[in-house]
């Protein structure tokens, strides 16, 4: 009888931790509207709901900062006035957006606004314009066209320049919701930011985080071509069927534009996706890579010391995967690692 | 208590433990199963949670006043009508997998799986 009650005191102590182990731990999820898109923030561990609802005070406060739409935000302000003495986020976004620009040879700019408003990207509606528009709205944009002073933070736009920083706030805004984490006791949590993926710790069971990519040739836009293991990283694409419209001609335009012709991008990439450890940058990086084609998006990955990762995917339909995620990825495509 | 009844209470001791052992098996599982879940959520605020085992139809009241139709039939979910400007969730397809969701911007209104976890499912997906 003594065995029994042993055993049996054992078999009871052992109850709780199995159920704990069949329950997932505090979970808090959110989820918002902002940036012209749908986010959602969830979060893992003790303080979930406090970091989960930090996250979307975060993504608000960027939001009414950034807004073009919004004549009260900042990037409004510096806008009608045409200069500035940038702070605090303007100060690093106008910082990093002039880095990617160097980088990628214009090929990200933050001033390409005119012409988004010229194709009816951001008012939604659609048209395509003439020649001599474009060339006419062309001559407003280029971050060569604006003085810039890092040390003061002083910002001169060009003549009708207009700022917008819509090809990196989504990326910068993830970077900034690590640090918002970072304060609080969670272990781990994933948002999505329109698409813009970030992942940050650990996910509950262990296994790492697995980031799906929008199959680009899917009419639907409901299955994905690849899976990676992300784990503390930015994964953001950028394709051609995210936003476009057919013209009078029967033509599809897309909404990625190259800054250089002021035409949708023409190269031989329908989707772009950035996995890296800064946000802004792979936000940038993602559309830059679009405009600049499958050869040029490698050459530049190669000069800057493989700091990030690519899934580049090609017009007919085959995956170029950079070397640091062959272990990491899925695909039942058709695919080539590159290094 | 003789010795051979010291067996036998061992042997329903070990008895009850292996069927309380599969009872645990077999819960996990079924409700494993059953667990896909549509989350309906408007503006941020869930308003609805639907099985995806069963078929049936929910109208969905859109920030704005407007409105999608959700249908489930067969483990699928999707929007079969809506009075929005683009109708790009009409577009959206079929979504059975966790993770997957269609999104209605003009009325705030997101359609997500939820909940039937297996190790092949995504976290997010990078679009």
């Amino acid at each position: 009888m003594k065995r029994f009650l042993t055993v049996l005191f054992i078999v009871i102590s052992l109850v709780p931790s199995v159920f704990a182990q069949g329950r997932t731990e505090t979970v808090f999820t959110q989820e918002i509207f902002a940036m012209d898109t749908y986010m959602s923030v969830k979060c893992y561990g003790k303080e979930a709901e406090e970091a989960a609802m930090a996250a979307v005070r975060e993504i608000q406060r960027l939001d009414s900062l950034l807004s073009t739409g919004k004549e009260t935000s900042e990037v409004s302000r510096v806008n009608s006035s045409g200069s500035a003495v940038l702070t605090g986020d303007m100060k690093e976004l106008m910082e990093l957006s002039l880095m990617a620009y160097e980088k990628t040879s214009g090929a990200f700019d933050a001033t390409i606004f005119p012409l988004m408003e010229l194709w009816g990207f951001s008012s939604k509606e659609f048209r395509v314009p003439g020649k001599e528009e474009i060339e006419e709205t062309l001559k407003k944009t280029g971050s060569d066209k604006l003085s810039y002073d890092s040390e003061s933070g002083k910002l001169v736009l060009g003549e009708s320049q207009r700022l917008d920083f819509g090809g990196i706030a989504k990326g910068y805004t993830s970077m900034k919701l690590k640090e918002v984490f970072s304060s609080f006791d969670i272990d781990g949590a994933i948002v999505s930011l329109g698409g813009n993926v970030q992942t940050y710790g650990a996910k509950p069971d262990g296994s790492p985080w697995r980031c799906g990519i929008q199959d680009p040739f899917s009419s639907s836009g409901q299955s994905v071509i690849a899976a990676i293991e992300a784990d503390n990283l930015a994964v953001i694409t950028s394709g051609s069927y995210e936003r476009f419209f057919t013209g009078e001609d029967g033509k599809t335009y897309h909404h990625i534009i190259d800054p250089s012709t002021g035409y949708p991008a023409e190269s031989d990439l329908v989707s772009v996706t950035i996995v890296s450890k800064n946000g802004a940058e792979a936000d940038a990086l993602s559309t830059a890579c679009f405009v600049m084609g499958k050869e040029k998006a490698v050459k530049l990955w190669q000069d800057s010391g493989r700091e990030y990762e690519m899934i580049l995917i090609t017009k007919d339909g085959t995956l170029h995967i950079t070397g640091g995620l062959k272990d990491s990825f899925q695909t039942n495509s058709k695919f080539e690692i590159i290094y | 208590m003789t010795t051979s009844g010291k067996k036998k209470a061992d042997i329903i001791l070990i008895a009850a433990l292996l069927l309380a052992a599969l009872l645990f098996l077999l819960f996990q599982l079924f409700s494993r199963q059953s667990g896909a879940v549509v989350k309906v959520s408007v503006g941020g605020e869930v308003v609805k949670e639907l099985s995806l085992s069963r078929n049936q139809r929910y109208e969905i009241g859109g920030v704005n006043g407007g409105f999608n139709t959700l249908v489930i039939e067969n483990g699928q979910a999707w929007i079969e009508d809506a009075d929005c400007p683009d109708a790009l969730c009409v577009h959206m397809g079929k979504i059975s997998f966790e993770g997957q969701s269609i999104v209605c911007l003009p009325h705030q209104v997101v359609v997500t799986v939820e909940g039937s976890s297996s190790e092949s499912s995504l976290d997010a997906v990078a679009k």
